[in-house]
Formats: C-alpha cells, structure tokens, sequence
C-alpha cells in the first residue's frame, strides 16, 4: 500500500471570495443530488404525477363533455385540468426537497458538509440554489408536457389553448414556479426540523390537512384564509381563469415567496445558532 | 501517581511549533459539563495521542476544533486562526470524526467526489486517496455495503482529501483488523514525519504507546497530564518488589529497619516499595530468612493510566465498599 502524498500544501495564496465557495458548494450538492436513488425516484414520480393526472383529468372532462352544467361549462379553466398533477408532484418533491436536508443529519453526512463549509448559511444557499433549478428544470419539463398533451386532448372539442393565447406561458411556468418554491419551503423546513418524519408530517400538514379545515371556519374567515395558505398560492399561478378563492396569480407567486422567505430564516438560524 | 498533572506542561519535542490551540475550552450541553476549561496544545511534526476513557470528553473538544459544536466559553485555533475564518478548510485540516457518516446508497467515490467539490479539491485526488487507503478495487461499491474496516479507511481517505497539514482522526483503529490498526499507526507516522499536525483520540492507551510520540490525558472533560509517551513510560513505571516468604513477618520489620515501606499481602507474601529486589534477597540471606518468590514487578502503561483516569471517569464499575458488604 503506497502512503506517498504530495508535500504538505501551504494555505491557498489568494483569499477565497464566499461566492466561490458558494459555487463549489453548488457543485457538490449537484454531485450528491445526482448519486442517489431517491432524486431519481422523486423526479420521475412527480413528471408521471404532472402529465399523467393533468392527462387523465383532460380526458375524464373530455368524456363527459356534453353532459356538463351551465356553471361547469362557463368556469372552465382548460388549464385547470391540464395542472391538477401538480397537487400530487408538490408532495413528491416535497419529500425530496426534505430529504436534501434531513438525509445529512440522519446519516451523519452533515458532520463533513459542515466541516467543508463552515459557512453555514453559504451552505443553505447553495443547497437551495442547485436544488431550486433542478426542481425548476424538471418542473418547467412536464409542465410543458402536462400543457401540450392536454390542450391535444381538448382540442377534438375545439376547447384547448395555445402556448401563445394570453397568460398560458405565464400559466405553464408558474407551475414550474409552484414546484419550485414548495421544493425551497420543504429544504428549509428540513433544515429547521433536522428529523425527516417531523419536517415531512408538517410540509403535509400544512399542504393537505390546513386547507380542508380552514373550509370548516365559518364564512368569510374560511375563504379569507384560504386565500392566504400555500396550496391556493401555487394553484393560483398555474390558473388563467380567475376563481374566487384564489388570489391573483401575482399576488399567488408574493405568498409563496413568502412563505419560502420565512421558512429560509428559520433555517439559517437553526443552521448557524445550533451545533451540527 | 507521579506522572504531571494538569500544571505540568512538560517538554515537547524539539524545534515543534504549537498548531492547534486550546485555551481555557468548555462545553455544555444542558446540565453536562462534556468539556471544563481544557488549554492544551498540539505541535506539528510528531504524531499526538488524546487519551481519556469513553465519554470523557475527546470527540466534545474534537467538533469543537472543526467548528461542528460552538463552545460555551474559550476558544480553539488552528494555526492562529479559529475553523470557521477558514474557506476551503479540507486543504488545511482533515478530519475524521465519524467513519459511519456515509450515504449508504452512494459509492465510495461519489462520497469523496462530493467532498472533494466543496473545496474544489481536484477530481484526480478522489482516486489517489482511494489508492492511498486501499480503496481502489471497492471505488464503486456503494457505502452502505462496505466492511466496518473499509468504512474506516473511507473515513481516514476523506480526511486526507484536501493534503491538509492539520488531521484530525476520532478512534481510527475502531473496526480495524490487526493489519488495518498497523496500517494506521504507520500512516499516521509517515504523515507526522512529512512534518504534518497529527491529533488521534483513543481509548487504547496500549495503541497510544505504539503510534503517539506526545499524550494529552483527559478525564471528565478536564486535563490530566501532557508529555512525551516517553517520559510517561518513564514515570509511570513505579515498580515495586513482591516477594512470599514463610518468616513474611520477620522479613517485614526488618526491611522496614532499612528504610522500605512494606506491606503484607497475605500471610506470607510482602509488597516492597523503595528497595531493588537485589538488596530484599541479600538482607534476607544476611538474615537467614527463606524467600521461595522474589520478583520486581513493573506497572504497565494501562496501570498509570487507569490510576490516572480512575477518579475521572465516567463510567467505572461500581466496586462494593465494605460498608455495603455488610448492610
């Protein structure tokens, strides 16, 4: 067994700015996205989940086309079908984007991530960063995708858009988008909750159990509240018709971003305030 | 116990220039004190044994030094700078606190590979420390299915990644073979000799003896004694005389004559300190006084330590008091 090693280095002669670090640690973080099964699993579950549920909605609403109330007929969102996946992909890559985190702490990897970046909140950038556009790329695929092959499917009815009709791109990637910011949510809440079991039931808590029991509030706080709360946030920026209990795409893509920035904080300081 | 307790800093080797420095360390978590006002020092170029029995506070002071734990007063530098001033920290300090911190489904070699990205550690270096740990021909076996020996020589290729001058190993003989626990203690010396900062925790006093050339004794998060292994072989070598005799009784008052502090063992045996055993058999041949057994016995490494440590540590089996026996 050779034992040779190269003369002991002395420290780096230029100083090295935090934004290289920042890159090296994106880098990294791509690297250990990519070497485990869980990512792909995540990812091929939520493009099955966005094209496959949008594609079977699509065609269940296509099959029953002429029996149709008045009022379904007149708020027909032909998106609306085209994104219904996205509530089952944000829990996918819900779960992923926890794990990105809470797998350090559970199999000691933090222990070394740390000790190469003892800028901790550099980390948690970079972190975010890379999985942000993984998410995005992934996302912003079978969004299109989702798009394409429902519009098809609606178009023997003569119901479907086209990418180029009015809020329809904006629809398209604010479903990348939603993915997107329900993905930094989930890496900061485990960041904040260190426990994969414990960030997971709150990310679902708040995406599937809180909205069914705002709906138990009495009127106005119910749909007030409803405005407000992540799910209808998210389902708002892939909208191009408006319903009355979702805010405005805009004002869907501010609470989101919100609700990440808060989340982001806690994260930082449970990163930076507590030992590894 | 003659050894130097914690005022005592003895002697380091020549022309060794401190690198890691604690002063006055402590940490708490809750109500547990792991680590009490520690102030040492660890020098370049030999190779540093941290002794203290489990839980008394090594792996504590260690995450503190990489800036995994924040300490509750004191501070801790490497080469006058404190871990967490440090960008690209693998270059300089390499450190191996948890051989089991892999993801199991990840090979050997997207596990360095990751590392090695974070401090722009060249591709190229991932296999060369595989090389050096004798890794190469399990580079793509996943971690999880990995040997607990091979998992140890992960963690050891991980620390070496950057070629820091500073490395820091938590118990790396744990799960190793006779050959593997060789093969540290000749990479840790190797690595002392290229003039690299060496600090190796155990609980191994006897493994200790082999690799370090200088100790720092902890017990309950407190310092107990540095200095050379030597002078502790030296000092800790106390040795009495043992000797059986059927006239114990006359051989003892007349050695205590001469200046010996004896005791009786039993009804015929005798523990002489402060007389060579030589001037024990010619006193009583003088006297003409049997003796059937006349030996020097020389308290080994792991005794000093055990006295040293006793009253510290942790985790000590309860030896019945004679109070009890009899309630």
């Amino acid at each position: 067994m050779s034992q040779t090693l190269a003369p002991v280095r002395g420290t780096a002669p230029s100083p090295v700015s935090l934004r290289r670090v920042f890159i090296a640690d994106a880098r990294s973080e791509w690297i250990k996205l990519r070497t485990v099964r869980s990512t792909i699993w995540a990812l091929v579950l939520t493009v099955v989940f966005t094209i496959g549920l949008g594609a079977l909605f699509t065609a269940i609403e296509v099959s029953r086309w002429d029996h149709r109330t008045l009022t379904e007929v007149k708020g027909f969102d032909p998106l609306l079908y085209s994104f219904a996946g996205l509530n089952l992909a944000q829990l996918s890559i819900g779960v992923l984007g926890v794990l990105v985190m809470t797998s350090e702490y559970a199999t000691g990897t933090i222990k070394l991530t740390l000790g190469a970046t003892p800028q901790r909140s550099v980390l948690l950038g970079a972190k975010v960063a890379t999985f942000s556009a993984v998410v995005a790329v992934v996302g912003l695929a079978s969004c299109f995708a989702a798009f394409w092959v429902c519009q098809a499917l609606l178009a023997p009815k003569h119901a479907g858009l086209s990418i180029s009709d009015p809020g329809v791109l904006r629809a398209v990637t604010g479903g990348a988008l939603h993915l997107v910011l329900i993905g930094v949510i989930a890496v900061a809440l485990g960041a904040a909750m260190r426990r994969t079991a414990g960030a997971v039931a709150v990310l679902f808590a708040v995406l599937l159990v809180v909205p069914g029991l705002v709906t138990l509030l009495p009127a106005p706080w119910n749909n007030d509240i409803t405005r407000y709360l992540p799910n209808s946030a998210g389902a708002a920026m892939s909208a191009v018709a408006r319903f009355p209990n979702l805010p405005s795409p805009a004002a869907g893509l501010i609470v989101l971003c919100a609700y990440a920035a808060a989340t982001l904080i806690l994260a930082a300081l449970a990163l930076t305030r507590r030992d590894a | 116990m003659t050894f130097s307790g914690t005022d005592g800093h003895m002697t380091r080797s020549e022309g060794s220039r401190p690198v890691i420095e604690l002063r006055h360390l402590t940490k708490r978590y809750g109500p547990v004190l792991a680590v009490d006002d520690l102030s040492f020092t660890v020098a370049a170029g030999q190779v540093t044994g941290f002794l203290g029995p489990n839980g008394s506070g090594k792996s504590s002071t260690m995450r503190m030094i990489v800036g995994l734990d924040a300490p509750t007063a004191g501070q801790v530098t490497i080469a006058g700078r404190g871990y967490s001033q440090l960008r690209f920290p693998l270059r300089e300090v390499g450190a191996l606190l948890d051989a089991s911190a892999v993801h199991p489904g990840r090979t050997a070699r997207n596990h360095l590979a990751w590392l090695a990205a974070t401090n722009e550690i060249p591709r190229g270096r991932v296999d060369e420390v595989l090389g050096i740990v004798g890794l190469t021909d399990a580079a793509h076996r996943r971690a999880g299915e990995l040997s607990l020996g091979m998992g140890q020589r992960l963690g050891i290729a991980a620390a070496l990644l950057g070629d820091p001058a500073v490395t820091i190993f938590d118990e790396p003989i744990n799960g190793l073979d006779p050959e593997g626990i060789l093969w540290v203690r000749q990479l840790l010396q190797s690595l002392a000799a290229e003039g690299r900062t060496i600090l190796v925790s155990s609980h191994l006093v006897s493994e200790m003896a082999l690799t370090a050339d200088h100790l720092i004794i902890i017990g309950r998060g407190r310092l107990l004694a540095t200095g050379s292994v030597a002078e502790f072989i030296e000092r800790s070598e106390g040795h009495h005389v043992h000797a059986q005799s059927p006239d114990a009784d006359a051989l003892l008052g007349l050695l205590r004559q001469k200046g010996a502090t004896v005791t009786a063992d039993g009804p015929e045996s005798l523990s002489i300190t402060g007389m060579e055993s030589r001037d024990v058999g010619i006193i009583a041949a003088q006297a003409g006084l049997t003796l059937y057994e006349l030996a020097t016995q020389r308290a080994s490494l792991e005794d000093a330590f055990m006295e040293l440590t006793h009253e510290h540590g942790e985790f000590r089996a309860a030896t019945p008091t004679p109070l009890e026996i009899a309630a």
